[in-house]
Protein backbone atom coordinates (compact mmCIF):
# COMPACT_ATOMS: atom_id res chain seq x y z
CA UNK A 1 0.00 0.00 0.00
CA UNK A 2 1.55 3.22 -0.82
CA UNK A 3 2.08 6.41 1.57
CA UNK A 4 -1.67 8.11 0.44
CA UNK A 5 -3.52 4.80 1.19
CA UNK A 6 -2.23 3.90 4.41
CA UNK A 7 -2.35 7.90 5.63
CA UNK A 8 -6.11 7.98 4.42
CA UNK A 9 -7.34 4.64 6.46
CA UNK A 10 -5.05 6.41 9.39
CA UNK A 11 -7.66 9.13 8.97
CA UNK A 12 -10.60 7.55 8.86
CA UNK A 13 -9.61 5.58 11.90
CA UNK A 14 -8.14 8.87 13.95
CA UNK A 15 -11.96 10.46 13.11
CA UNK A 16 -13.11 7.95 14.48
CA UNK A 17 -11.05 7.66 16.99
CA UNK A 18 -12.41 11.60 18.21
CA UNK A 19 -16.02 10.83 17.41
CA UNK A 20 -16.02 8.08 20.19
CA UNK A 21 -13.94 10.81 22.62
CA UNK A 22 -16.53 13.55 22.10
CA UNK A 23 -19.49 11.15 22.65
CA UNK A 24 -17.60 9.97 26.21
CA UNK A 25 -16.88 6.53 25.13
CA UNK A 26 -12.86 6.91 26.04
CA UNK A 27 -11.78 3.33 25.90
CA UNK A 28 -13.18 2.82 22.15
CA UNK A 29 -11.72 6.19 21.38
CA UNK A 30 -8.43 4.68 22.78
CA UNK A 31 -8.57 1.62 20.53
CA UNK A 32 -9.53 3.39 17.49
CA UNK A 33 -6.80 5.91 18.38
CA UNK A 34 -4.09 2.79 18.70
CA UNK A 35 -5.51 1.36 15.01
CA UNK A 36 -4.66 4.83 13.97
CA UNK A 37 -1.74 5.23 15.03
CA UNK A 38 -0.53 1.91 13.92
CA UNK A 39 -1.30 3.24 10.16
CA UNK A 40 0.10 5.44 10.69
CA UNK A 41 3.29 4.22 11.45
CA UNK A 42 3.14 2.08 8.56
CA UNK A 43 2.28 5.30 6.01
CA UNK A 44 5.64 6.44 7.86
CA UNK A 45 7.75 3.17 7.02
CA UNK A 46 6.21 3.46 3.38
CA UNK A 47 6.84 7.22 2.47
CA UNK A 48 9.78 8.65 0.12
CA UNK A 49 12.52 9.67 2.18
CA UNK A 50 13.35 12.35 0.17
CA UNK A 51 9.45 13.98 1.09
CA UNK A 52 10.52 15.79 4.11
CA UNK A 53 7.49 17.42 4.79
CA UNK A 54 5.19 14.91 4.15
CA UNK A 55 7.58 12.28 6.24
CA UNK A 56 7.69 14.85 9.19
CA UNK A 57 3.97 15.69 9.62
CA UNK A 58 3.56 11.52 9.39
CA UNK A 59 6.29 11.20 12.12
CA UNK A 60 4.22 14.03 14.42
CA UNK A 61 1.32 12.25 13.75
CA UNK A 62 2.23 8.80 14.31
CA UNK A 63 3.48 9.55 17.60
CA UNK A 64 0.39 11.96 18.45
CA UNK A 65 -2.14 9.13 17.63
CA UNK A 66 0.01 6.58 20.20
CA UNK A 67 0.09 9.63 22.70
CA UNK A 68 -3.71 9.80 22.24
CA UNK A 69 -4.27 5.81 22.32
CA UNK A 70 -2.55 5.87 25.76
CA UNK A 71 0.46 3.74 24.25
CA UNK A 72 2.89 5.50 25.65
CA UNK A 73 5.78 3.43 25.25
CA UNK A 74 5.56 2.99 21.41
CA UNK A 75 5.06 6.88 21.12
CA UNK A 76 8.19 7.55 23.29
CA UNK A 77 10.24 4.97 21.23
CA UNK A 78 8.90 6.19 17.97
CA UNK A 79 9.62 10.09 18.77
CA UNK A 80 12.97 9.04 19.91
CA UNK A 81 14.45 7.35 17.02
CA UNK A 82 12.59 10.40 14.80
CA UNK A 83 14.51 12.79 16.95
CA UNK A 84 17.43 10.93 16.27
CA UNK A 85 16.80 11.11 12.29
CA UNK A 86 18.85 14.11 10.97
CA UNK A 87 16.74 14.55 8.33
CA UNK A 88 13.41 15.56 10.59
CA UNK A 89 13.16 19.44 9.77
CA UNK A 90 13.73 21.74 12.69
CA UNK A 91 9.17 22.25 12.78
CA UNK A 92 8.88 18.67 13.34
CA UNK A 93 11.76 18.65 16.32
CA UNK A 94 9.70 20.90 18.07
CA UNK A 95 6.47 19.11 18.01
CA UNK A 96 8.21 15.67 19.05
CA UNK A 97 9.95 17.26 21.79
CA UNK A 98 6.82 18.66 23.18
CA UNK A 99 4.97 15.62 22.26
CA UNK A 100 8.11 13.14 24.70
CA UNK A 101 7.57 16.02 27.13
CA UNK A 102 3.34 15.40 27.37
CA UNK A 103 4.12 11.92 27.34
CA UNK A 104 6.45 11.99 30.39
CA UNK A 105 3.74 13.88 32.15
CA UNK A 106 1.23 11.76 31.57
CA UNK A 107 3.71 8.76 32.36
CA UNK A 108 4.19 10.13 35.27
CA UNK A 109 0.57 10.80 36.42
CA UNK A 110 0.20 6.89 35.95
CA UNK A 111 3.03 6.21 38.35
CA UNK A 112 2.05 8.69 40.66
CA UNK A 113 -0.72 6.16 41.84
CA UNK A 114 -2.63 9.44 42.14
CA UNK A 115 -6.10 9.48 39.90
CA UNK A 116 -6.75 12.68 37.76
CA UNK A 117 -9.99 14.18 36.49
CA UNK A 118 -9.62 13.67 33.04
CA UNK A 119 -8.17 16.02 30.98
CA UNK A 120 -5.85 18.62 31.81
CA UNK A 121 -5.26 22.64 31.25
CA UNK A 122 -2.13 23.90 30.03
CA UNK A 123 -1.31 26.78 30.73
CA UNK A 124 1.66 29.19 28.74
CA UNK A 125 2.45 32.83 29.43
CA UNK A 126 3.99 34.75 26.46
CA UNK A 127 6.06 37.57 25.95
CA UNK A 128 7.54 40.21 27.98
CA UNK A 129 9.81 38.93 30.56
CA UNK A 130 9.17 35.69 30.05
CA UNK A 131 11.72 33.24 27.96
CA UNK A 132 11.35 29.86 26.43
CA UNK A 133 10.97 28.04 29.37
CA UNK A 134 11.30 30.19 32.04
CA UNK A 135 9.94 32.87 33.77
CA UNK A 136 9.86 35.33 36.45
CA UNK A 137 9.06 33.19 39.77
CA UNK A 138 6.55 35.38 41.37
CA UNK A 139 4.49 36.06 38.08
CA UNK A 140 4.27 32.25 37.92
CA UNK A 141 3.36 31.49 41.57
CA UNK A 142 0.35 34.97 41.39
CA UNK A 143 -0.64 33.19 37.99
CA UNK A 144 -0.99 29.60 39.61
CA UNK A 145 -2.65 30.67 42.73
CA UNK A 146 -5.19 32.95 40.76
CA UNK A 147 -5.87 29.36 38.56
CA UNK A 148 -6.44 27.46 41.49
CA UNK A 149 -8.87 30.18 43.02
CA UNK A 150 -10.72 30.17 39.66
CA UNK A 151 -10.73 25.96 39.69
CA UNK A 152 -12.21 26.11 43.27
CA UNK A 153 -14.70 28.37 42.54
CA UNK A 154 -15.94 26.45 39.07
CA UNK A 155 -15.54 23.55 41.74
CA UNK A 156 -18.54 25.42 44.31
CA UNK A 157 -20.34 26.82 41.46
CA UNK A 158 -20.96 23.57 39.80
CA UNK A 159 -21.83 21.82 43.07
CA UNK A 160 -24.49 24.72 43.58
CA UNK A 161 -22.78 26.04 46.60
CA UNK A 162 -23.67 29.57 47.58
CA UNK A 163 -21.16 31.59 47.08
CA UNK A 164 -17.87 31.78 49.45
CA UNK A 165 -16.97 35.62 50.31
CA UNK A 166 -14.31 35.11 52.99
CA UNK A 167 -11.82 32.43 53.39
CA UNK A 168 -10.25 29.17 51.15
CA UNK A 169 -12.85 26.54 50.12
CA UNK A 170 -14.22 24.10 52.77
CA UNK A 171 -11.45 20.89 53.25
CA UNK A 172 -13.67 18.52 51.53
CA UNK A 173 -12.86 20.56 47.98
CA UNK A 174 -9.85 21.34 49.18
CA UNK A 175 -8.47 17.08 49.69
CA UNK A 176 -10.72 15.94 46.95
CA UNK A 177 -10.62 18.18 44.22
CA UNK A 178 -6.51 19.44 44.61
CA UNK A 179 -4.94 21.16 41.53
CA UNK A 180 -1.61 19.78 40.50
CA UNK A 181 1.09 21.19 38.68
CA UNK A 182 2.98 19.33 35.93
CA UNK A 183 5.85 20.27 33.43
CA UNK A 184 4.36 20.72 30.13
CA UNK A 185 6.25 21.39 26.87
CA UNK A 186 8.14 24.62 26.76
CA UNK A 187 7.63 26.80 23.84
CA UNK A 188 6.71 29.87 26.20
CA UNK A 189 6.78 29.24 29.50
CA UNK A 190 4.18 26.17 30.65
CA UNK A 191 2.51 23.96 32.65
CA UNK A 192 0.06 22.05 32.93
CA UNK A 193 -2.74 21.59 36.20
CA UNK A 194 -4.40 18.21 37.01
CA UNK A 195 -7.05 17.78 39.19
CA UNK A 196 -6.94 14.86 41.23
CA UNK A 197 -9.37 12.69 42.38
CA UNK A 198 -9.55 10.86 44.99
CA UNK A 199 -13.03 10.79 45.85
CA UNK A 200 -16.88 11.39 45.28
CA UNK A 201 -17.58 14.53 46.59
CA UNK A 202 -20.79 15.05 47.85
CA UNK A 203 -21.30 18.23 46.42
CA UNK A 204 -21.71 16.15 43.40
CA UNK A 205 -24.40 14.34 44.01
CA UNK A 206 -26.45 16.33 41.65
CA UNK A 207 -24.19 15.93 38.77
CA UNK A 208 -21.51 13.18 38.86
CA UNK A 209 -18.98 14.07 36.36
CA UNK A 210 -16.32 16.14 38.22
CA UNK A 211 -14.52 16.10 34.68
CA UNK A 212 -17.14 18.82 34.20
CA UNK A 213 -14.36 21.03 36.23
CA UNK A 214 -11.93 21.37 33.47
CA UNK A 215 -14.10 21.99 30.59
CA UNK A 216 -16.39 24.44 32.82
CA UNK A 217 -13.79 25.88 33.74
CA UNK A 218 -11.95 26.90 30.42
CA UNK A 219 -15.59 27.70 28.89
CA UNK A 220 -15.99 30.42 32.32
CA UNK A 221 -12.77 31.70 30.91
CA UNK A 222 -13.81 32.24 27.75
CA UNK A 223 -16.85 33.72 28.07
CA UNK A 224 -15.25 36.41 30.70
CA UNK A 225 -13.31 37.47 27.77
CA UNK A 226 -16.40 37.90 25.58
CA UNK A 227 -17.88 40.68 24.39
CA UNK A 228 -20.99 38.61 24.05
CA UNK A 229 -22.79 39.15 28.01
CA UNK A 230 -24.82 36.60 26.91
CA UNK A 231 -22.35 33.91 26.95
CA UNK A 232 -21.11 34.88 30.49
CA UNK A 233 -25.11 35.02 31.66
CA UNK A 234 -26.48 31.84 30.11
CA UNK A 235 -23.34 29.83 31.62
CA UNK A 236 -23.34 31.27 35.06
CA UNK A 237 -26.90 32.77 35.66
CA UNK A 238 -25.78 34.03 39.33
CA UNK A 239 -25.04 36.87 39.13
CA UNK A 240 -22.59 36.67 42.25
CA UNK A 241 -20.46 34.10 40.99
CA UNK A 242 -20.48 36.16 37.61
CA UNK A 243 -18.70 38.62 39.22
CA UNK A 244 -16.53 36.35 41.15
CA UNK A 245 -14.91 34.64 37.63
CA UNK A 246 -14.66 38.29 36.21
CA UNK A 247 -12.86 39.50 38.66
CA UNK A 248 -10.93 36.48 39.22
CA UNK A 249 -10.24 36.38 34.94
CA UNK A 250 -9.08 39.86 35.21
CA UNK A 251 -6.56 39.72 37.52
CA UNK A 252 -4.98 36.35 35.29
CA UNK A 253 -4.83 39.09 32.50
CA UNK A 254 -1.61 41.13 31.84
CA UNK A 255 -1.84 44.72 32.84
CA UNK A 256 1.83 45.73 31.48
CA UNK A 257 4.79 44.68 30.08
CA UNK A 258 6.05 42.01 32.16
CA UNK A 259 4.13 39.55 29.66
CA UNK A 260 1.95 39.99 27.00
CA UNK A 261 -0.64 36.64 27.23
CA UNK A 262 -1.37 34.02 29.02
CA UNK A 263 -3.18 31.46 27.26
CA UNK A 264 -5.25 28.78 28.56
CA UNK A 265 -6.40 25.39 26.62
CA UNK A 266 -7.77 21.92 26.83
CA UNK A 267 -5.54 18.88 26.60
CA UNK A 268 -7.02 17.83 23.60
CA UNK A 269 -7.38 20.98 22.26
CA UNK A 270 -11.14 21.27 22.92
CA UNK A 271 -10.96 24.62 24.49
CA UNK A 272 -8.96 27.75 24.57
CA UNK A 273 -8.83 31.23 25.58
CA UNK A 274 -6.06 34.14 25.37
CA UNK A 275 -6.26 36.31 28.19
CA UNK A 276 -4.31 39.42 26.75
CA UNK A 277 -4.32 43.55 27.23
CA UNK A 278 -7.52 43.55 24.87
CA UNK A 279 -9.41 40.88 26.79
CA UNK A 280 -8.52 43.03 30.30
CA UNK A 281 -10.06 45.80 28.85
CA UNK A 282 -13.10 43.70 27.72
CA UNK A 283 -13.57 42.07 30.93
CA UNK A 284 -12.99 45.73 32.88
CA UNK A 285 -16.25 46.90 30.47
CA UNK A 286 -18.17 43.98 31.36
CA UNK A 287 -17.48 44.43 35.37
CA UNK A 288 -18.09 48.15 35.08
CA UNK A 289 -21.58 47.33 33.00
CA UNK A 290 -22.72 44.94 35.93
CA UNK A 291 -22.05 47.60 38.34
CA UNK A 292 -24.92 49.06 40.26
CA UNK A 293 -25.23 52.80 39.32
CA UNK A 294 -24.10 55.22 42.04
CA UNK A 295 -27.55 56.10 43.93
CA UNK A 296 -26.39 60.00 44.97
CA UNK A 297 -26.00 62.36 41.70
CA UNK A 298 -23.52 64.18 43.78
CA UNK A 299 -21.01 61.28 44.09
CA UNK A 300 -17.95 60.55 40.86
CA UNK A 301 -16.01 57.71 40.96
CA UNK A 302 -11.91 58.31 41.67
CA UNK A 303 -9.29 56.36 41.23
CA UNK A 304 -5.70 56.01 42.56
CA UNK A 305 -2.99 53.72 42.69
CA UNK A 306 -0.63 52.90 44.57
CA UNK A 307 1.05 49.70 46.70
CA UNK A 308 -2.15 47.91 48.74
CA UNK A 309 -0.38 47.97 52.51
CA UNK A 310 -3.50 45.95 54.30
CA UNK A 311 -7.00 44.64 53.98
CA UNK A 312 -9.43 43.49 56.40
CA UNK A 313 -12.65 42.17 55.13
CA UNK A 314 -13.57 41.47 58.33
CA UNK A 315 -13.87 44.62 59.38
CA UNK A 316 -14.72 46.04 56.03
CA UNK A 317 -11.50 48.38 55.05
CA UNK A 318 -8.14 48.27 52.71
CA UNK A 319 -5.18 50.87 53.01
CA UNK A 320 -3.48 51.98 49.90
CA UNK A 321 -0.01 54.00 49.76
CA UNK A 322 1.39 56.01 47.13
CA UNK A 323 4.28 57.95 47.67
CA UNK A 324 3.92 58.26 51.05
CA UNK A 325 0.35 59.70 50.58
CA UNK A 326 -2.20 56.63 52.30
CA UNK A 327 -5.68 56.14 51.77
CA UNK A 328 -8.41 54.22 53.92
CA UNK A 329 -10.99 52.82 51.87
CA UNK A 330 -14.23 51.62 53.84
CA UNK A 331 -17.22 49.59 52.71
CA UNK A 332 -15.62 46.23 50.58
CA UNK A 333 -18.72 45.27 50.50
CA UNK A 334 -18.80 42.02 48.05
CA UNK A 335 -15.07 41.96 47.73
CA UNK A 336 -13.61 38.21 47.89
CA UNK A 337 -10.85 36.87 49.70
CA UNK A 338 -9.27 34.81 46.70
CA UNK A 339 -9.89 38.33 44.67
CA UNK A 340 -8.04 40.84 46.66
CA UNK A 341 -5.83 38.32 48.86
CA UNK A 342 -3.52 37.84 46.01
CA UNK A 343 -2.60 41.91 45.56
CA UNK A 344 -1.54 42.77 49.16
CA UNK A 345 2.15 44.38 48.61
CA UNK A 346 1.68 44.83 44.50
CA UNK A 347 0.51 48.02 42.79
CA UNK A 348 -3.30 48.10 42.18
CA UNK A 349 -5.62 50.34 41.11
CA UNK A 350 -8.59 51.23 43.48
CA UNK A 351 -11.66 52.72 42.45
CA UNK A 352 -14.35 54.41 44.89
CA UNK A 353 -16.60 57.27 45.42
CA UNK A 354 -15.80 59.96 47.96
CA UNK A 355 -18.88 59.86 50.50
CA UNK A 356 -19.84 62.60 53.14
CA UNK A 357 -17.61 63.68 55.71
CA UNK A 358 -14.49 62.11 53.02
CA UNK A 359 -15.42 58.76 53.62
CA UNK A 360 -14.05 56.95 50.59
CA UNK A 361 -16.38 53.67 49.78
CA UNK A 362 -14.74 51.19 48.10
CA UNK A 363 -16.30 50.43 44.33
CA UNK A 364 -13.44 48.26 42.52
CA UNK A 365 -10.08 47.23 43.09
CA UNK A 366 -7.24 45.76 40.28
CA UNK A 367 -3.47 44.88 39.76
CA UNK A 368 -1.62 47.41 37.90
CA UNK A 369 2.18 47.18 36.78
CA UNK B 1 -29.40 38.54 -2.77
CA UNK B 2 -29.61 36.77 -5.54
CA UNK B 3 -27.19 38.44 -7.41
CA UNK B 4 -24.62 37.39 -5.09
CA UNK B 5 -22.43 33.74 -5.61
CA UNK B 6 -23.04 30.91 -3.44
CA UNK B 7 -20.93 29.09 -0.19
CA UNK B 8 -21.75 26.28 -0.67
CA UNK B 9 -21.29 23.29 2.17
CA UNK B 10 -23.46 20.62 0.81
CA UNK B 11 -21.37 18.02 -1.08
CA UNK B 12 -17.95 19.14 0.08
CA UNK B 13 -16.41 15.58 -0.24
CA UNK B 14 -16.95 15.75 -3.70
CA UNK B 15 -14.57 19.02 -3.80
CA UNK B 16 -12.02 18.38 -0.98
CA UNK B 17 -10.35 14.76 -1.60
CA UNK B 18 -9.74 15.11 2.22
CA UNK B 19 -12.87 14.45 3.44
CA UNK B 20 -14.88 11.68 3.64
CA UNK B 21 -18.64 11.89 2.96
CA UNK B 22 -19.64 11.81 6.51
CA UNK B 23 -17.41 13.88 8.03
CA UNK B 24 -18.29 16.62 5.40
CA UNK B 25 -21.90 15.91 6.13
CA UNK B 26 -21.13 15.91 9.76
CA UNK B 27 -19.43 19.60 9.58
CA UNK B 28 -22.07 20.52 7.01
CA UNK B 29 -25.01 19.81 9.46
CA UNK B 30 -23.17 21.50 12.71
CA UNK B 31 -23.03 24.58 10.43
CA UNK B 32 -26.48 24.67 9.85
CA UNK B 33 -27.62 23.87 13.38
CA UNK B 34 -24.82 26.96 14.72
CA UNK B 35 -26.81 29.35 11.64
CA UNK B 36 -29.73 27.96 12.19
CA UNK B 37 -29.34 29.36 16.47
CA UNK B 38 -29.52 32.39 15.36
CA UNK B 39 -30.63 32.96 11.78
CA UNK B 40 -33.28 31.26 8.75
CA UNK B 41 -31.97 30.58 5.73
CA UNK B 42 -30.77 32.00 3.54
CA UNK B 43 -28.09 33.79 5.01
CA UNK B 44 -25.60 36.25 3.40
CA UNK B 45 -22.18 35.42 4.85
CA UNK B 46 -19.03 37.70 4.77
CA UNK B 47 -15.93 36.73 4.03
CA UNK B 48 -13.05 38.94 4.59
CA UNK B 49 -9.85 38.60 3.78
CA UNK B 50 -6.82 41.49 4.19
CA UNK B 51 -8.74 44.31 3.52
CA UNK B 52 -11.11 42.76 0.67
CA UNK B 53 -14.71 41.62 1.29
CA UNK B 54 -16.21 39.58 -0.61
CA UNK B 55 -20.37 38.39 0.27
CA UNK B 56 -21.49 35.28 -0.12
CA UNK B 57 -25.44 33.56 -0.01
CA UNK B 58 -25.12 30.13 2.29
CA UNK B 59 -28.71 28.56 1.97
CA UNK B 60 -29.23 25.43 4.11
CA UNK B 61 -32.19 23.02 5.52
CA UNK B 62 -33.49 24.18 8.41
CA UNK B 63 -31.97 21.36 11.16
CA UNK B 64 -34.83 18.62 12.46
CA UNK B 65 -34.81 17.89 16.39
CA UNK B 66 -32.98 14.95 15.61
CA UNK B 67 -29.88 16.60 13.96
CA UNK B 68 -29.95 19.14 16.88
CA UNK B 69 -29.86 16.78 19.38
CA UNK B 70 -26.68 15.19 17.66
CA UNK B 71 -24.81 18.66 17.66
CA UNK B 72 -26.73 19.52 21.36
CA UNK B 73 -22.73 20.57 22.64
CA UNK B 74 -22.73 23.85 21.72
CA UNK B 75 -18.76 23.61 21.93
CA UNK B 76 -18.18 20.61 20.09
CA UNK B 77 -20.78 22.09 17.28
CA UNK B 78 -19.31 25.31 16.85
CA UNK B 79 -15.58 23.73 16.56
CA UNK B 80 -17.16 21.04 14.19
CA UNK B 81 -19.10 23.71 11.92
CA UNK B 82 -16.51 26.16 12.12
CA UNK B 83 -14.56 23.58 9.74
CA UNK B 84 -17.23 23.15 7.38
CA UNK B 85 -17.71 26.83 6.66
CA UNK B 86 -13.60 27.99 6.88
CA UNK B 87 -13.17 24.87 4.41
CA UNK B 88 -16.14 26.24 2.09
CA UNK B 89 -14.38 29.87 2.21
CA UNK B 90 -11.18 28.91 1.65
CA UNK B 91 -12.47 27.23 -1.50
CA UNK B 92 -14.33 30.63 -2.60
CA UNK B 93 -11.59 32.73 -1.52
CA UNK B 94 -8.48 31.01 -2.47
CA UNK B 95 -9.26 28.27 -4.21
CA UNK B 96 -8.11 26.02 -2.05
CA UNK B 97 -9.34 22.65 -0.88
CA UNK B 98 -8.75 19.83 2.04
CA UNK B 99 -6.65 17.15 1.22
CA UNK B 100 -5.19 16.07 4.51
CA UNK B 101 -5.23 15.85 8.19
CA UNK B 102 -2.46 14.84 10.79
CA UNK B 103 -2.41 14.05 14.72
CA UNK B 104 -1.03 16.68 16.65
CA UNK B 105 -0.44 16.97 20.62
CA UNK B 106 -3.72 19.39 20.87
CA UNK B 107 -6.00 17.67 17.95
CA UNK B 108 -5.73 17.59 14.53
CA UNK B 109 -4.55 20.12 11.72
CA UNK B 110 -5.85 20.27 8.20
CA UNK B 111 -3.76 21.01 5.14
CA UNK B 112 -4.93 22.61 2.30
CA UNK B 113 -4.08 22.75 -1.38
CA UNK B 114 -5.03 24.20 -4.77
CA UNK B 115 -8.15 22.51 -6.45
CA UNK B 116 -6.98 19.97 -8.96
CA UNK B 117 -3.50 19.45 -7.72
CA UNK B 118 -1.91 15.97 -6.77
CA UNK B 119 -2.63 14.58 -3.94
CA UNK B 120 0.21 12.06 -3.14
CA UNK B 121 1.74 13.68 -0.15
CA UNK B 122 1.75 16.88 1.94
CA UNK B 123 4.67 18.65 0.30
CA UNK B 124 3.00 21.78 -1.07
CA UNK B 125 0.11 22.17 1.10
CA UNK B 126 -0.65 25.07 3.51
CA UNK B 127 -1.92 24.26 7.31
CA UNK B 128 -5.12 25.29 7.54
CA UNK B 129 -6.01 27.02 11.63
CA UNK B 130 -9.70 27.09 12.17
CA UNK B 131 -11.99 28.94 14.97
CA UNK B 132 -15.30 29.42 15.85
CA UNK B 133 -17.54 31.69 17.64
CA UNK B 134 -21.41 30.89 18.10
CA UNK B 135 -22.31 34.46 19.50
CA UNK B 136 -19.25 36.79 19.16
CA UNK B 137 -19.20 39.76 17.35
CA UNK B 138 -16.73 41.27 14.84
CA UNK B 139 -14.28 42.72 17.52
CA UNK B 140 -14.24 38.94 18.76
CA UNK B 141 -13.94 37.38 15.97
CA UNK B 142 -11.27 39.72 14.48
CA UNK B 143 -9.28 39.17 17.56
CA UNK B 144 -9.76 35.57 17.55
CA UNK B 145 -8.22 35.82 13.86
CA UNK B 146 -5.31 37.71 15.37
CA UNK B 147 -4.47 35.43 17.73
CA UNK B 148 -4.36 32.58 15.34
CA UNK B 149 -2.11 34.33 13.24
CA UNK B 150 -0.11 35.30 16.32
CA UNK B 151 -0.15 31.56 17.10
CA UNK B 152 0.81 30.92 13.56
CA UNK B 153 3.88 32.57 13.15
CA UNK B 154 5.22 32.46 16.62
CA UNK B 155 3.98 28.68 16.90
CA UNK B 156 4.57 24.97 17.24
CA UNK B 157 5.28 24.97 13.12
CA UNK B 158 7.20 26.34 10.80
CA UNK B 159 5.05 25.10 7.84
CA UNK B 160 2.90 27.95 5.81
CA UNK B 161 -0.67 28.41 7.68
CA UNK B 162 -4.14 30.40 7.39
CA UNK B 163 -6.12 31.50 9.51
CA UNK B 164 -9.79 31.60 9.78
CA UNK B 165 -12.23 32.10 12.42
CA UNK B 166 -16.21 31.55 11.77
CA UNK B 167 -18.72 33.88 13.51
CA UNK B 168 -22.29 31.72 13.40
CA UNK B 169 -24.41 35.08 14.62
CA UNK B 170 -21.96 37.64 12.96
CA UNK B 171 -22.28 35.72 9.77
CA UNK B 172 -18.41 36.47 9.12
CA UNK B 173 -15.80 34.61 8.16
CA UNK B 174 -12.11 36.48 8.64
CA UNK B 175 -9.33 34.76 7.02
CA UNK B 176 -5.51 35.52 7.14
CA UNK B 177 -3.14 35.84 4.22
CA UNK B 178 -0.64 32.59 4.67
CA UNK B 179 1.74 33.08 7.61
CA UNK B 180 4.98 31.53 8.75
CA UNK B 181 6.49 31.73 11.19
CA UNK B 182 9.00 34.30 12.29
Amino acid sequence: MSWIDLHRASETAAIEAEQNFRTGNARDAELFYAKAAELEEQALGVIDATKLRTRAITAVSAVSLWYKAAVYERAEHLAHSMLGDPAIPQFARMELRNLVQAIWTESSKQAAKVNFIPGQVFVSVNGGDIITGAAPLDLIIEKVQMIQAIFYRTVEFIGDMPLRRRGRPIREIQESCRPWLFQAPPGSYQFAVAIQDTKQLDLFKEDPRPDLVAHQFLEILKATASEDLRQLETLVPKPEYRDAFLKLSRNLAPSGKSFESIELRGARGDASVAFTLEARTQINNTIKSYRPVTTETTETEEEFTGTLRAVDLEKDYLDVVAVGQPLHIVELGDAMDDVIGPMVNKKVKVRFVRGTRDLLRFRDIELEE
Amino acid sequence: MSDLQHLILARLYERHPGLTQPLADSFAEAAYVCWARHHQPPVTVSLRRDNTEERRVADFPVPDERTRRAHANETDATEIGAYGVSLAAVEAVAGLVAVGRAETLTGADWYVSPSGGDIADLEDSIRLEVSGTDAGGSADIHQRLREKVAQAARGDSNLPAIAAVVGFKALEVAISSPVVRR
